[in-house]
Protein backbone atom coordinates (compact mmCIF):
# COMPACT_ATOMS: atom_id res chain seq x y z
CA UNK A 1 0.00 0.00 0.00
CA UNK A 2 1.65 3.23 -0.90
CA UNK A 3 1.77 5.94 1.48
CA UNK A 4 -1.06 8.47 2.12
CA UNK A 5 -0.33 11.71 0.61
CA UNK A 6 -1.43 13.46 3.93
CA UNK A 7 -1.43 11.88 7.37
CA UNK A 8 -4.11 13.84 9.50
CA UNK A 9 -3.51 14.79 13.31
CA UNK A 10 -6.03 11.96 15.44
CA UNK A 11 -6.50 15.42 17.86
CA UNK A 12 -7.79 17.22 14.69
CA UNK A 13 -11.04 14.32 14.36
CA UNK A 14 -11.69 14.69 18.23
CA UNK A 15 -11.19 18.38 18.67
CA UNK A 16 -11.90 19.66 15.36
CA UNK A 17 -14.00 17.22 13.17
CA UNK A 18 -16.28 15.72 15.94
CA UNK A 19 -17.03 19.04 17.64
CA UNK A 20 -18.50 20.94 14.80
CA UNK A 21 -20.88 17.91 13.62
CA UNK A 22 -22.16 18.25 17.39
CA UNK A 23 -22.35 21.91 17.38
CA UNK A 24 -24.43 21.87 14.76
CA UNK A 25 -26.65 19.18 15.97
CA UNK A 26 -27.00 21.02 19.03
CA UNK A 27 -27.56 24.03 17.41
CA UNK A 28 -30.35 22.50 14.97
CA UNK A 29 -32.44 21.07 18.21
CA UNK A 30 -31.96 24.18 20.60
CA UNK A 31 -32.99 25.90 17.43
CA UNK A 32 -36.11 23.63 16.62
CA UNK A 33 -37.22 24.32 20.44
CA UNK A 34 -36.77 27.81 20.47
CA UNK A 35 -38.83 28.31 17.50
CA UNK A 36 -41.42 25.95 18.70
CA UNK A 37 -41.55 28.69 22.12
CA UNK A 38 -41.73 32.07 20.32
CA UNK A 39 -43.64 31.17 16.65
CA UNK A 40 -47.63 32.57 16.64
CA UNK A 41 -50.79 30.51 15.57
CA UNK A 42 -51.50 32.36 12.33
CA UNK A 43 -54.42 33.92 12.03
CA UNK A 44 -56.49 34.00 8.82
CA UNK A 45 -59.19 35.67 8.12
CA UNK A 46 -62.57 34.46 7.17
CA UNK A 47 -62.75 36.81 4.07
CA UNK A 48 -59.14 35.34 2.98
CA UNK A 49 -60.21 32.01 3.36
CA UNK A 50 -63.47 32.82 1.05
CA UNK A 51 -61.71 34.66 -1.07
CA UNK A 52 -59.03 31.84 -1.98
CA UNK A 53 -61.56 29.18 -1.59
CA UNK A 54 -63.78 31.36 -4.34
CA UNK A 55 -60.71 31.60 -6.39
CA UNK A 56 -60.53 27.69 -6.67
CA UNK A 57 -63.75 27.28 -7.23
CA UNK A 58 -63.31 29.90 -10.43
CA UNK A 59 -60.63 28.04 -11.20
CA UNK A 60 -62.06 24.66 -11.09
CA UNK A 61 -64.64 25.87 -13.50
CA UNK A 62 -62.59 27.09 -16.07
CA UNK A 63 -61.03 24.32 -16.15
CA UNK A 64 -63.53 21.58 -15.56
CA UNK A 65 -66.64 23.23 -17.17
CA UNK A 66 -66.45 20.93 -19.90
CA UNK A 67 -68.17 18.40 -17.90
CA UNK A 68 -71.04 20.41 -17.10
CA UNK A 69 -74.20 21.09 -19.18
CA UNK A 70 -73.59 24.52 -20.93
CA UNK A 71 -76.19 26.05 -18.81
CA UNK A 72 -75.04 25.52 -15.96
CA UNK A 73 -71.64 26.59 -16.77
CA UNK A 74 -72.88 30.24 -18.17
CA UNK A 75 -75.04 30.05 -14.59
CA UNK A 76 -71.54 29.54 -12.46
CA UNK A 77 -70.17 31.88 -14.85
CA UNK A 78 -73.25 34.52 -14.46
CA UNK A 79 -71.94 34.17 -10.66
CA UNK A 80 -69.06 35.07 -11.19
CA UNK A 81 -68.47 37.26 -13.76
CA UNK A 82 -71.87 39.29 -14.22
CA UNK A 83 -70.82 42.68 -14.48
CA UNK A 84 -73.36 44.39 -12.22
CA UNK A 85 -74.08 41.47 -9.31
CA UNK A 86 -70.76 39.47 -10.20
CA UNK A 87 -68.79 37.99 -7.48
CA UNK A 88 -65.97 38.35 -8.62
CA UNK A 89 -66.65 42.07 -9.53
CA UNK A 90 -68.73 43.15 -6.95
CA UNK A 91 -66.62 42.12 -3.80
CA UNK A 92 -64.04 44.99 -3.01
CA UNK A 93 -61.21 43.71 -1.03
CA UNK A 94 -59.29 46.40 -0.23
CA UNK A 95 -55.75 45.66 -1.58
CA UNK A 96 -52.97 44.12 0.97
CA UNK A 97 -50.92 46.91 2.50
CA UNK A 98 -47.10 46.45 1.28
CA UNK A 99 -45.49 43.38 3.43
CA UNK A 100 -43.00 45.64 5.01
CA UNK A 101 -45.79 48.53 6.70
CA UNK A 102 -47.33 45.23 8.03
CA UNK A 103 -46.02 45.25 11.52
CA UNK A 104 -47.41 41.52 12.20
CA UNK A 105 -45.36 40.64 8.43
CA UNK A 106 -42.37 42.49 10.26
CA UNK A 107 -42.53 40.75 13.17
CA UNK A 108 -42.97 37.00 11.93
CA UNK A 109 -39.88 37.85 9.70
CA UNK A 110 -37.68 39.29 12.17
CA UNK A 111 -38.80 35.54 14.43
CA UNK A 112 -37.36 33.72 11.13
CA UNK A 113 -34.22 35.93 10.87
CA UNK A 114 -33.58 35.22 14.72
CA UNK A 115 -34.40 31.39 14.66
CA UNK A 116 -32.41 30.26 10.87
CA UNK A 117 -30.26 32.82 9.77
CA UNK A 118 -28.42 34.37 13.04
CA UNK A 119 -27.25 31.60 14.69
CA UNK A 120 -26.02 30.46 11.24
CA UNK A 121 -23.84 33.29 11.12
CA UNK A 122 -22.96 33.28 14.68
CA UNK A 123 -21.98 29.61 14.58
CA UNK A 124 -20.54 30.29 10.89
CA UNK A 125 -17.76 32.95 11.81
CA UNK A 126 -17.08 30.95 15.40
CA UNK A 127 -15.84 28.01 13.04
CA UNK A 128 -13.91 30.07 11.07
CA UNK A 129 -12.08 31.84 13.42
CA UNK A 130 -11.48 28.83 15.80
CA UNK A 131 -10.92 26.36 13.40
CA UNK A 132 -9.99 27.91 10.07
CA UNK A 133 -7.25 26.59 7.79
CA UNK A 134 -7.58 22.89 9.04
CA UNK A 135 -7.85 20.14 6.45
CA UNK A 136 -10.31 17.87 8.45
CA UNK A 137 -11.50 15.22 6.46
CA UNK A 138 -11.78 13.25 3.55
CA UNK A 139 -14.67 12.38 0.56
CA UNK A 140 -13.91 8.82 -0.18
CA UNK A 141 -13.80 9.26 -3.85
CA UNK A 142 -12.14 11.43 -6.33
CA UNK A 143 -13.36 14.69 -7.00
CA UNK A 144 -12.41 17.15 -9.85
CA UNK A 145 -10.86 20.63 -9.22
CA UNK A 146 -14.23 22.59 -9.57
CA UNK A 147 -15.21 21.46 -5.96
CA UNK A 148 -12.27 22.75 -4.47
CA UNK A 149 -13.77 25.82 -3.42
CA UNK A 150 -17.09 24.41 -2.15
CA UNK A 151 -15.21 21.64 -0.54
CA UNK A 152 -11.79 23.81 0.68
CA UNK A 153 -13.16 27.06 1.59
CA UNK A 154 -10.62 28.88 3.71
CA UNK A 155 -7.48 26.95 2.68
CA UNK A 156 -6.09 28.02 -0.97
CA UNK A 157 -3.36 25.44 -1.90
CA UNK A 158 -3.34 24.50 -5.13
CA UNK A 159 -1.86 21.33 -4.80
CA UNK A 160 -3.80 19.86 -2.20
CA UNK A 161 -5.92 17.09 -4.07
CA UNK A 162 -9.61 18.11 -4.31
CA UNK A 163 -11.44 15.38 -1.83
CA UNK A 164 -9.91 16.96 1.31
CA UNK A 165 -12.47 18.83 3.14
CA UNK A 166 -12.09 21.95 4.97
CA UNK A 167 -13.22 22.83 8.53
CA UNK A 168 -15.34 25.72 7.27
CA UNK A 169 -16.56 23.66 3.90
CA UNK A 170 -16.94 20.44 6.77
CA UNK A 171 -19.44 22.90 8.54
CA UNK A 172 -21.49 24.04 5.43
CA UNK A 173 -22.09 20.58 4.72
CA UNK A 174 -23.41 19.57 8.14
CA UNK A 175 -26.03 22.62 7.55
CA UNK A 176 -27.50 21.18 4.95
CA UNK A 177 -26.86 17.67 5.54
CA UNK A 178 -28.48 17.35 8.85
CA UNK A 179 -32.24 17.92 7.98
CA UNK A 180 -32.85 14.00 8.33
CA UNK A 181 -31.10 13.73 11.31
CA UNK A 182 -32.92 15.96 12.96
CA UNK A 183 -36.17 14.62 11.61
CA UNK A 184 -34.69 11.22 13.12
CA UNK A 185 -34.14 12.56 16.43
CA UNK A 186 -36.94 15.42 16.96
CA UNK A 187 -39.26 13.11 15.40
CA UNK A 188 -41.52 15.14 13.53
CA UNK A 189 -43.12 12.03 11.50
CA UNK A 190 -43.62 9.96 13.90
CA UNK A 191 -46.89 11.58 14.92
CA UNK A 192 -47.83 13.63 12.14
CA UNK A 193 -51.19 15.21 13.28
CA UNK A 194 -53.26 14.37 9.77
CA UNK A 195 -56.15 16.26 11.33
CA UNK A 196 -54.19 19.20 11.83
CA UNK A 197 -52.03 19.56 8.22
CA UNK A 198 -56.10 19.10 7.09
CA UNK A 199 -56.81 22.21 8.74
CA UNK A 200 -53.96 24.13 7.92
CA UNK A 201 -54.70 22.82 3.99
CA UNK A 202 -58.26 24.43 4.23
CA UNK A 203 -56.39 27.62 5.57
CA UNK A 204 -53.17 27.10 4.02
CA UNK A 205 -54.52 27.57 0.58
CA UNK A 206 -55.87 31.04 1.92
CA UNK A 207 -51.96 31.83 3.07
CA UNK A 208 -50.58 30.77 -0.35
CA UNK A 209 -52.87 33.22 -2.23
CA UNK A 210 -51.74 36.03 -3.88
CA UNK A 211 -50.84 38.98 -2.26
CA UNK A 212 -53.32 41.05 -4.05
CA UNK A 213 -56.92 39.99 -3.77
CA UNK A 214 -58.31 42.49 -6.42
CA UNK A 215 -55.39 41.77 -8.98
CA UNK A 216 -56.01 37.93 -8.13
CA UNK A 217 -59.69 38.60 -8.88
CA UNK A 218 -59.01 40.90 -11.83
CA UNK A 219 -56.74 37.91 -13.27
CA UNK A 220 -59.65 35.32 -12.66
CA UNK A 221 -62.28 37.42 -13.86
CA UNK A 222 -60.48 37.81 -17.31
CA UNK A 223 -59.19 33.77 -17.67
CA UNK A 224 -63.41 32.82 -16.88
CA UNK A 225 -64.68 35.82 -19.36
CA UNK A 226 -62.71 34.15 -22.72
CA UNK A 227 -63.10 30.91 -21.13
CA UNK A 228 -65.74 28.94 -24.11
CA UNK A 229 -68.17 26.11 -22.94
CA UNK A 230 -67.40 23.31 -25.08
CA UNK A 231 -69.08 20.44 -23.50
CA UNK A 232 -67.28 17.50 -23.14
CA UNK A 233 -69.86 14.85 -23.25
CA UNK A 234 -71.55 16.07 -26.53
CA UNK A 235 -70.59 13.05 -28.76
CA UNK A 236 -70.32 10.49 -25.90
CA UNK A 237 -73.60 8.56 -26.92
CA UNK A 238 -72.27 8.42 -30.93
CA UNK A 239 -69.22 7.40 -29.01
CA UNK A 240 -70.67 4.16 -27.04
CA UNK A 241 -72.66 3.43 -29.71
CA UNK A 242 -69.57 3.21 -31.86
CA UNK A 243 -67.82 0.89 -29.48
CA UNK A 244 -71.11 -1.30 -29.53
CA UNK A 245 -71.10 -1.73 -33.47
CA UNK A 246 -67.62 -2.57 -33.16
CA UNK A 247 -68.23 -5.26 -30.46
CA UNK A 248 -70.89 -6.90 -32.46
CA UNK B 1 -52.03 -8.72 18.74
CA UNK B 2 -48.87 -6.39 19.84
CA UNK B 3 -50.00 -3.21 20.78
CA UNK B 4 -47.40 -1.53 18.03
CA UNK B 5 -49.58 -3.00 15.31
CA UNK B 6 -52.69 -1.36 16.62
CA UNK B 7 -51.07 1.89 16.80
CA UNK B 8 -49.96 1.38 13.16
CA UNK B 9 -53.59 0.14 12.23
CA UNK B 10 -55.30 3.12 14.37
CA UNK B 11 -52.70 5.49 12.29
CA UNK B 12 -54.22 4.29 8.51
CA UNK B 13 -57.64 4.63 9.57
CA UNK B 14 -57.28 8.18 10.92
CA UNK B 15 -55.28 9.04 7.52
CA UNK B 16 -58.15 7.36 5.83
CA UNK B 17 -60.48 9.18 8.13
CA UNK B 18 -62.54 5.97 8.07
CA UNK B 19 -63.59 5.24 11.47
CA UNK B 20 -64.51 1.59 12.27
CA UNK B 21 -65.78 2.45 15.56
CA UNK B 22 -66.18 -0.58 17.19
CA UNK B 23 -62.68 -1.93 16.40
CA UNK B 24 -61.10 0.90 17.49
CA UNK B 25 -63.17 0.71 20.90
CA UNK B 26 -62.45 -3.13 21.08
CA UNK B 27 -58.81 -2.84 20.17
CA UNK B 28 -58.47 0.34 22.78
CA UNK B 29 -59.78 -1.47 25.49
CA UNK B 30 -57.86 -4.66 24.67
CA UNK B 31 -54.62 -4.06 23.83
CA UNK B 32 -53.54 -0.40 23.41
CA UNK B 33 -54.84 1.32 26.53
CA UNK B 34 -52.70 -0.45 29.02
CA UNK B 35 -49.53 0.55 26.57
CA UNK B 36 -51.13 4.65 25.91
CA UNK B 37 -47.54 6.34 27.71
CA UNK B 38 -45.35 4.27 24.76
CA UNK B 39 -47.25 6.52 22.01
CA UNK B 40 -45.17 9.54 22.79
CA UNK B 41 -47.16 12.65 20.96
CA UNK B 42 -49.57 10.87 18.94
CA UNK B 43 -51.37 9.71 22.33
CA UNK B 44 -53.47 12.21 22.01
CA UNK B 45 -54.67 11.72 18.46
CA UNK B 46 -55.25 8.36 19.55
CA UNK B 47 -57.20 9.66 22.26
CA UNK B 48 -59.21 11.55 20.28
CA UNK B 49 -60.20 8.88 18.04
CA UNK B 50 -61.20 6.49 20.73
CA UNK B 51 -63.00 8.97 21.79
CA UNK B 52 -64.65 9.72 18.49
CA UNK B 53 -65.25 5.80 18.29
CA UNK B 54 -66.77 5.59 21.79
CA UNK B 55 -69.13 8.20 21.04
CA UNK B 56 -70.52 6.28 17.99
CA UNK B 57 -70.66 2.97 19.67
CA UNK B 58 -72.25 4.29 22.66
CA UNK B 59 -69.39 3.97 25.08
CA UNK B 60 -69.38 6.53 27.02
CA UNK B 61 -67.20 5.13 29.84
CA UNK B 62 -64.36 4.64 27.39
CA UNK B 63 -64.93 8.42 26.01
CA UNK B 64 -65.18 9.49 29.14
CA UNK B 65 -61.90 8.32 30.04
CA UNK B 66 -60.18 9.91 26.69
CA UNK B 67 -61.98 13.28 27.38
CA UNK B 68 -60.30 13.69 30.91
CA UNK B 69 -56.77 13.05 29.65
CA UNK B 70 -57.48 15.33 26.30
CA UNK B 71 -59.08 17.94 28.71
CA UNK B 72 -56.01 17.45 31.03
CA UNK B 73 -53.73 17.93 28.72
CA UNK B 74 -55.28 20.81 26.38
CA UNK B 75 -57.29 22.89 28.33
CA UNK B 76 -58.71 25.45 26.55
CA UNK B 77 -58.17 24.05 23.50
CA UNK B 78 -60.84 24.47 20.49
CA UNK B 79 -60.66 20.93 19.23
CA UNK B 80 -60.92 19.60 22.88
CA UNK B 81 -64.15 21.96 23.19
CA UNK B 82 -65.71 20.73 19.95
CA UNK B 83 -65.08 17.30 21.40
CA UNK B 84 -67.42 18.44 24.24
CA UNK B 85 -69.70 19.45 21.63
CA UNK B 86 -70.12 15.91 20.13
CA UNK B 87 -70.27 14.21 23.45
CA UNK B 88 -73.04 16.63 24.19
CA UNK B 89 -74.74 15.62 20.89
CA UNK B 90 -74.16 11.97 21.77
CA UNK B 91 -76.57 12.95 25.07
CA UNK B 92 -79.13 14.18 22.98
CA UNK B 93 -78.52 17.56 24.37
CA UNK B 94 -78.55 19.53 20.75
CA UNK B 95 -78.98 23.31 22.26
CA UNK B 96 -75.78 22.57 24.66
CA UNK B 97 -74.22 21.93 21.73
CA UNK B 98 -75.26 24.03 19.74
CA UNK B 99 -73.84 26.96 21.87
CA UNK B 100 -70.89 25.27 21.78
CA UNK B 101 -69.97 25.73 18.38
CA UNK B 102 -71.58 29.11 18.09
CA UNK B 103 -68.78 29.70 20.75
CA UNK B 104 -65.98 28.23 18.65
CA UNK B 105 -67.28 29.70 16.13
CA UNK B 106 -67.35 32.79 17.40
CA UNK B 107 -63.56 32.60 18.51
CA UNK B 108 -62.02 31.44 15.20
CA UNK B 109 -64.53 32.34 11.86
CA UNK B 110 -62.24 29.81 10.11
CA UNK B 111 -62.78 26.77 12.04
CA UNK B 112 -64.94 24.51 9.16
CA UNK B 113 -65.38 21.50 11.68
CA UNK B 114 -67.83 23.18 13.65
CA UNK B 115 -69.63 24.61 11.42
CA UNK B 116 -70.33 21.60 10.04
CA UNK B 117 -71.21 19.97 13.36
CA UNK B 118 -73.53 22.41 13.95
CA UNK B 119 -75.33 20.87 10.39
CA UNK B 120 -74.85 18.24 11.50
CA UNK B 121 -76.79 18.89 14.85
CA UNK B 122 -79.72 19.83 12.98
CA UNK B 123 -79.68 17.34 10.54
CA UNK B 124 -79.79 14.40 13.63
CA UNK B 125 -82.81 16.39 15.06
CA UNK B 126 -84.84 15.82 11.63
CA UNK B 127 -84.52 20.30 10.96
CA UNK B 128 -83.42 19.82 7.56
CA UNK B 129 -84.69 23.29 6.68
CA UNK B 130 -82.25 25.23 8.95
CA UNK B 131 -79.65 22.44 8.00
CA UNK B 132 -79.79 23.70 4.59
CA UNK B 133 -79.89 27.14 5.61
CA UNK B 134 -76.65 26.55 7.74
CA UNK B 135 -74.73 24.69 4.56
CA UNK B 136 -75.81 27.07 2.66
CA UNK B 137 -73.66 29.89 5.03
CA UNK B 138 -71.12 27.83 5.25
CA UNK B 139 -71.13 26.88 1.75
CA UNK B 140 -70.51 30.50 1.22
CA UNK B 141 -67.70 31.24 2.82
CA UNK B 142 -65.95 28.04 1.78
CA UNK B 143 -66.51 26.99 -1.57
CA UNK B 144 -64.90 24.37 -2.49
CA UNK B 145 -65.56 22.18 0.57
CA UNK B 146 -66.88 18.76 -1.67
CA UNK B 147 -67.97 17.25 1.32
CA UNK B 148 -70.22 20.14 2.41
CA UNK B 149 -71.63 20.09 -1.44
CA UNK B 150 -72.20 16.68 -1.63
CA UNK B 151 -74.40 16.62 2.20
CA UNK B 152 -76.29 19.60 0.37
CA UNK B 153 -77.23 17.73 -2.32
CA UNK B 154 -78.46 14.73 0.27
CA UNK B 155 -80.10 17.57 1.96
CA UNK B 156 -81.98 18.70 -1.58
CA UNK B 157 -82.52 15.07 -2.80
CA UNK B 158 -84.66 14.13 0.69
CA UNK B 159 -87.00 17.50 0.59
CA UNK B 160 -87.48 16.51 -3.26
CA UNK B 161 -86.01 19.70 -4.81
CA UNK B 162 -84.00 17.84 -7.94
CA UNK B 163 -83.40 21.23 -9.84
CA UNK B 164 -81.00 22.21 -6.54
CA UNK B 165 -79.52 19.03 -6.37
CA UNK B 166 -78.83 18.35 -9.28
CA UNK B 167 -76.60 22.27 -9.23
CA UNK B 168 -74.59 20.61 -6.12
CA UNK B 169 -73.92 17.31 -8.06
CA UNK B 170 -72.12 19.63 -10.57
CA UNK B 171 -70.25 21.58 -8.57
CA UNK B 172 -69.22 17.95 -7.53
CA UNK B 173 -68.14 16.89 -10.78
CA UNK B 174 -66.78 20.26 -11.31
CA UNK B 175 -64.12 19.22 -8.47
CA UNK B 176 -63.91 15.87 -9.72
CA UNK B 177 -64.43 15.57 -13.23
CA UNK B 178 -63.23 12.00 -13.24
CA UNK B 179 -65.29 9.89 -10.19
CA UNK B 180 -67.83 8.00 -12.31
CA UNK B 181 -70.49 7.74 -8.72
CA UNK B 182 -71.24 11.70 -9.37
CA UNK B 183 -71.60 10.97 -13.24
CA UNK B 184 -74.16 8.74 -12.16
CA UNK B 185 -75.81 10.35 -9.32
CA UNK B 186 -75.97 13.57 -11.43
CA UNK B 187 -78.17 11.10 -14.24
CA UNK B 188 -80.38 9.81 -11.05
CA UNK B 189 -81.09 13.36 -10.66
CA UNK B 190 -81.74 14.81 -14.02
CA UNK B 191 -83.86 11.19 -15.05
CA UNK B 192 -85.64 11.67 -11.97
CA UNK B 193 -86.39 15.39 -12.67
CA UNK B 194 -87.93 14.19 -16.29
CA UNK B 195 -88.61 16.43 -19.36
CA UNK B 196 -87.01 15.35 -22.51
CA UNK B 197 -83.99 17.80 -21.75
CA UNK B 198 -83.60 16.37 -19.23
CA UNK B 199 -83.71 12.73 -20.43
CA UNK B 200 -81.29 13.29 -22.73
CA UNK B 201 -78.98 14.86 -19.84
CA UNK B 202 -79.28 11.55 -18.11
CA UNK B 203 -78.35 9.52 -21.23
CA UNK B 204 -75.22 11.69 -21.43
CA UNK B 205 -74.23 11.45 -18.28
CA UNK B 206 -74.85 7.75 -17.72
CA UNK B 207 -72.78 6.94 -20.46
CA UNK B 208 -70.30 9.16 -19.58
CA UNK B 209 -70.13 6.87 -16.34
CA UNK B 210 -70.49 3.95 -18.60
CA UNK B 211 -67.50 5.18 -20.55
CA UNK B 212 -65.42 6.03 -17.33
CA UNK B 213 -65.80 2.58 -15.17
CA UNK B 214 -67.50 -0.09 -18.19
CA UNK B 215 -68.45 -2.32 -14.93
CA UNK B 216 -71.34 0.67 -13.24
CA UNK B 217 -73.95 -1.60 -13.50
CA UNK B 218 -76.38 0.77 -11.94
CA UNK B 219 -75.40 3.44 -14.72
CA UNK B 220 -76.33 0.24 -17.52
CA UNK B 221 -79.67 0.16 -16.02
CA UNK B 222 -79.83 3.71 -15.35
CA UNK B 223 -78.82 4.60 -19.35
CA UNK B 224 -81.54 1.62 -20.26
CA UNK B 225 -84.52 3.28 -18.38
CA UNK B 226 -83.87 6.70 -19.65
CA UNK B 227 -83.30 4.89 -22.84
CA UNK B 228 -86.47 3.50 -22.54
CA UNK B 229 -88.63 6.80 -21.39
CA UNK B 230 -87.11 9.07 -24.24
CA UNK B 231 -88.11 6.84 -27.15
CA UNK B 232 -91.86 7.13 -25.97
CA UNK B 233 -91.40 10.70 -26.08
CA UNK B 234 -92.68 12.37 -29.58
CA UNK B 235 -90.22 15.23 -30.54
CA UNK B 236 -87.22 12.78 -31.40
CA UNK B 237 -86.61 12.04 -35.00
CA UNK B 238 -86.73 8.77 -36.57
CA UNK B 239 -82.83 8.71 -36.64
CA UNK B 240 -82.25 9.49 -33.23
CA UNK B 241 -84.76 7.24 -31.79
CA UNK B 242 -82.72 3.97 -33.59
CA UNK B 243 -79.50 5.21 -32.14
CA UNK B 244 -80.91 5.54 -28.90
CA UNK B 245 -82.57 1.87 -29.27
CA UNK B 246 -79.01 1.18 -30.16
CA UNK B 247 -77.97 2.60 -27.07
CA UNK B 248 -80.00 0.34 -24.70
CA UNK B 249 -79.85 -2.46 -26.61
CA UNK B 250 -76.12 -2.56 -26.32
CA UNK B 251 -76.22 -1.48 -22.36
CA UNK B 252 -78.85 -4.92 -21.59
CA UNK B 253 -76.55 -6.65 -23.82
CA UNK B 254 -73.49 -5.54 -21.48
CA UNK B 255 -75.75 -6.08 -18.64
CA UNK B 256 -76.86 -9.83 -19.25
CA UNK B 257 -72.88 -10.47 -20.56
CA UNK B 258 -72.04 -9.17 -17.04
CA UNK B 259 -75.00 -11.75 -15.30
CA UNK B 260 -73.22 -14.34 -17.47
CA UNK B 261 -69.85 -13.62 -16.14
CA UNK B 262 -70.79 -13.65 -12.58
CA UNK B 263 -72.89 -16.60 -12.74
CA UNK B 264 -69.79 -18.78 -14.13
CA UNK B 265 -67.78 -17.30 -11.88
CA UNK B 266 -70.34 -18.76 -8.79
CA UNK B 267 -70.48 -22.00 -10.90
CA UNK B 268 -66.78 -22.00 -10.66
CA UNK B 269 -67.18 -21.21 -7.22
CA UNK B 270 -69.00 -24.10 -6.13
CA UNK B 271 -66.24 -26.09 -7.63
CA UNK B 272 -64.26 -24.80 -5.23
CA UNK B 273 -66.29 -25.23 -2.25
CA UNK B 274 -66.79 -28.98 -3.75
CA UNK B 275 -62.95 -29.60 -3.83
CA UNK B 276 -62.21 -27.73 -0.67
CA UNK B 277 -64.98 -29.66 0.98
CA UNK B 278 -63.41 -33.09 -0.36
CA UNK B 279 -60.01 -31.87 1.40
CA UNK B 280 -62.01 -31.58 4.95
CA UNK B 281 -61.67 -34.42 7.01
CA UNK B 282 -64.69 -33.39 8.87
CA UNK B 283 -67.37 -31.93 7.48
CA UNK B 284 -68.32 -29.94 10.38
CA UNK B 285 -64.72 -27.59 10.10
CA UNK B 286 -65.82 -26.55 6.10
CA UNK B 287 -69.67 -26.25 6.21
CA UNK B 288 -69.46 -22.72 8.13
Amino acid sequence: MSEPELLLDPDIRIWVFLPIVLVNLLVGIVRHYVSVLISTQKKVDVTQVQDSQAMIRARLLRENGKYIPKQSFLMRRHFFNNEDTGYLKTVKRASNPQPMTDPNMMIEMLKGNVTNVLPMIAIGGWINWTFSGFVTTKVPFPLTLRFKPMLQRGIELLSLDASWVSSVSWYFLNVFGLRSIYTLVLGENNAADQARIMEEQMSGAAMSMTQDTKAAFKNEWEALEICDHKWALKDIETELIKRAEVEC
Amino acid sequence: MHWEEVRDKFRIWREDNSRHSEEVVDLWVNYLQSQKHKLGDEQWMVEEQVFIAGLDCGRLDVADQCFIALSKQFPGSVRVLKLKGMRLETLERHEDALTIYDAIIREDETNSTARKRKVAVLKSQGRIQEAIKELIEYLSKFMSDGEAWQELADFYIKEGDYGKAAYCMEELILQNPHNHLYYTRYAEIKYTQGGAENLELARNYFSMAIKLNPINIRAYYGLIVSCSSSITSSKLTSSKKKEIQKLSDWAQKKLTQRYEEEKSKSIKMDKLQESLNSLCITDKSCSS
